[in-house]
C-alpha cells in the first residue's frame, strides 16, 4: 500500500470518527462516554498530527526535532566508563508491568537498547538491573542483540548483563545500591517509573562518583533527578528518547506530534484566559 | 524463530490492546455495550495478573540462577549474600508450599508470617528511613549558591523548610502562608506543563505502537 493511500485512509478514519462524535454530541446519542467528547477529538487530532509528520518524513522532507541533552550525554557517560575501566549500570524500575506505568517501562527499554548498542560500540560491560519480572526476557534479547550486532558477542553473559532483583520496592532499592557499590560502576543510567528509591539511586551513584543520567515521567520524582543527576530526561522526554534511540527519521518525526499537542494546549490556555473575563469558563465546555 | 513470531505478532497484540483500551475508555454506545466493555476490560486485567504471576516464577528462577552462579564463581564479596538469598528463597517457597498443603492462605502460615513481620518488614522500613540521610546529603550538594538560579532555589528551599517546621512559625508567622503560596502557585504552574507534556508523549508513543513504528522494546535483530 502506498504512503499516500495510507494517509488518505487515516484521514478518512479521522473524519468519520469526528462526524460520529459531532452527531453523538448534538443528537444526544451517548455514543461517546459522558464528558469525554473533547478529549477524544483531541486524541484524534494528535494521532493525525503525529501520523502526518511521520508521512512527511517518509517523503524525504526534514522535520526539525529538538535535541535532548540527556540523550546525548549517555554516550559521554559510557565513553567515560570505558576510559576508567568500569562497567555501565542501567535500571528501569520495579513492580508489575500491567499498570499505568507500562509506557515508561517501554520507554526505558528503548533507552536500554541505545545504551546496549553504545556499550557494544565502545566495548563496555553493561549491568542491567530490574525489578519487573515480565521484562527479563525482553532485556536479555535487547542486550544480546546489541552485543551481537555490535560485533562484541564475547561481552554478552546473561547472568552478568541482566540481573532480576525483586519486585519489592526497598529490597530492589538496596540491591541496586549494592550493585552500584560492589561493581563500582562508571555510569549510572536510570530511566523508568520510580518512587522513593530515585534519590537512593542518585546518592549511591554520587558516592562512587558515577556519571549519572536519569529520567522518569513520574512528576513527584522529576525534581530529585533534575537536582541529583548530571543529566535528566524531564517527563515526556523519556518517550521521545525511545524514538531517538530507534535512529529512524520517520519515528523521530512523530516527536513533532508531542510539540503540536503542546501548541494546542497553549492555544486553549490563552483562549481560556481571554474568555474568563467575559464569564465563559472554557474548562467546563472541554469536559462536556 | 521467524520474524513473524518474534516481531509481527507482538506488534499486532500491542496495537490491538491499545485500540481496545481507547474504545473501552471513550465509547459508551448503550448500557449493554458499555457493560460488555467493562467485562472485556476486566478480562484483559485478569490476563495481566496471570502473566504477572507466571513472570514472578521466572523471576524467582532468575534470582536463583544468578546467585548459584556467584557461588560457583566463588565471588568473595558476593558469596555470603548469595548464600543468604538462596537459603531465604528456598525457605519461603517451602513454607508457602507447606501452607498450601495445610489448606491455609500462604500469608497466614505462622512461620511465613513471622519471617515477613520480623525479618523483611523491619529491613524494608530501615531502608526507607535511610532516605532521610540521602535527602540531607542531596540537599547539601544541591543547595549551593553557585549561580542566580541556584540562589533562587536556595531561598525557596529555606522558605519551604521554615514553613514546614514550628521554628519557622516562631520566627515569622508568614512562613506558612508563603510556603502554601509557593506550593499552590509557582509549583503548580511549573508542574502542569510537565504533566501535559507527559500526556502528549504517551499519546504519541501509543500512536507509534499502533502503527508499528515503536520497536525498540523488542531489540533490533531481524
Amino acid at each position: 500500500m502506498s504512503g499516500k493511500l495510507k494517509a488518505l485512509i487515516a484521514f478518512a478514519i479521522f473524519i468519520v470518527l469526528l462526524i460520529v462524535v459531532a452527531v453523538s454530541y448534538y443528537q444526544n446519542l451517548g455514543i461517546i462516554s459522558s464528558g469525554r467528547n473533547v478529549a477524544f477529538v483531541l486524541l484524534l487530532i494528535l494521532f493525525l498530527a503525529g501520523y502526518s509528520f511521520i508521512g512527511t518524513a517518509k517523503e524525504g522532507k526534514t522535520i526539525p526535532v529538538r535535541k535532548i541533552a540527556a540523550f546525548d550525554a549517555i554516550e559521554e557517560g559510557i565513553a567515560r566508563s570505558v576510559e576508567l575501566g568500569k562497567p555501565v549500570h542501567f535500571t528501569l524500575g520495579y513492580g508489575p508491568i500491567s499498570t499505568v506505568n507500562a509506557p515508561q517501562y517501554l520507554a526505558g527499554l528503548g533507552v536500554l537498547g541505545h545504551v546496549a548498542r553504545l556499550c557494544a560500540k565502545y566495548g563496555a560491560p553493561l549491568i542491567s538491573t530490574l525489578g519487573v519480572p515480565e521484562l527479563i526476557a525482553a532485556e536479555e534479547e535487547i542486550i544480546r542483540d546489541a552485543y551481537y550486532s555490535g560485533g562484541k558477542p564475547e561481552l554478552y553473559n546473561v547472568t552478568y548483563n541482566v540481573r532480576y532483583l525483586t519486585d519489592q520496592q526497598f529490597a530492589y532499592a538496596s540491591a541496586v545500591q549494592a550493585t552500584l557499590h560492589r561493581e563500582n560502576v562508571g555510569a549510572n543510567i536510570v530511566v523508568g517509573p520510580f518512587w522513593a528509591e530515585s534519590l537512593i539511586f542518585m546518592e549511591a551513584g554520587a558516592a562512587i562518583d558515577a556519571f549519572q543520567v536519569a529520567g522518569t515521567a513520574r512528576e513527584t520524582q522529576i525534581p530529585f533527578f533534575v537536582l541529583a543527576a548530571d543529566y535528566a530526561f524531564i517527563g515526556e522526554e523519556i518517550f521521545a528518547a525511545g524514538a531517538m534511540a530507534s535512529g529512524d527519521i520517520e519515528t523521530l518525526a512523530s516527536i513533532r506530534g508531542q510539540d503540536f499537542g503542546k501548541l494546542i494546549s497553549w492555544i486553549l490556555i490563552v483562549v481560556g484566559l481571554i474568555l474568563l473575563p467575559v464569564g465563559i469558563k472554557l474548562a467546563e465546555y472541554l469536559v462536556k | 524463530m521467524s520474524v513473524v513470531v518474534r516481531r509481527t505478532i507482538p506488534q499486532i497484540i500491542v496495537a490491538l490492546v491499545i485500540v481496545l483500551m481507547v474504545v473501552f475508555y471513550f465509547f459508551y454506545i448503550n448500557a449493554d455495550v458499555s457493560k460488555g466493555f467493562t467485562t472485556a476490560d476486566k478480562a484483559l486485567s485478569d490476563w495481566a495478573i496471570v502473566i504477572t504471576a507466571i513472570a514472578a516464577i521466572v523471576g524467582g528462577i532468575d534470582i536463583l540462577r544468578y546467585h548459584v552462579n556467584q557461588i560457583r564463581k566463588r565471588e568473595k564479596r558476593q558469596i555470603v549474600f548469595s548464600c543468604v538469598v538462596i537459603v531465604m528463597e528456598i525457605v519461603m517457597v517451602l513454607l508457602a508450599c507447606y501452607a498450601l498443603y495445610s489448606g491455609i492462605a500462604i500469608t497466614t502460615q505462622p512461620n511465613f508470617q513471622w519471617l515477613y513481620t520480623y525479618l523483611y518488614a523491619p529491613a524494608d522500613a530501615a531502608m526507607y528511613s535511610i532516605l532521610v540521610f540521602y535527602i540531607a546529603s542531596a540537599s547539601y550538594r544541591t543547595f549551593r549558591a553557585r549561580n542566580p538560579p541556584a540562589v533562587l532555589l536556595l531561598i525557596v528551599a529555606i522558605i519551604v523548610m521554615l514553613g514546614n517546621t514550628s521554628l519557622g512559625a516562631m520566627i515569622w508567622e508568614g512562613f506558612l502562608p508563603l510556603r502554601d503560596w509557593i506550593y499552590n502557585v509557582p509549583n503548580t504552574a511549573a508542574f502542569r506543563p510537565i504533566t501535559m507534556g507527559i500526556g502528549f508523549g504517551l499519546i504519541i508513543l501509543g500512536l507509534r505502537l499502533i502503527i508499528g513504528k515503536e520497536t525498540t522494546w523488542m531489540g533490533r535483530r531481524e
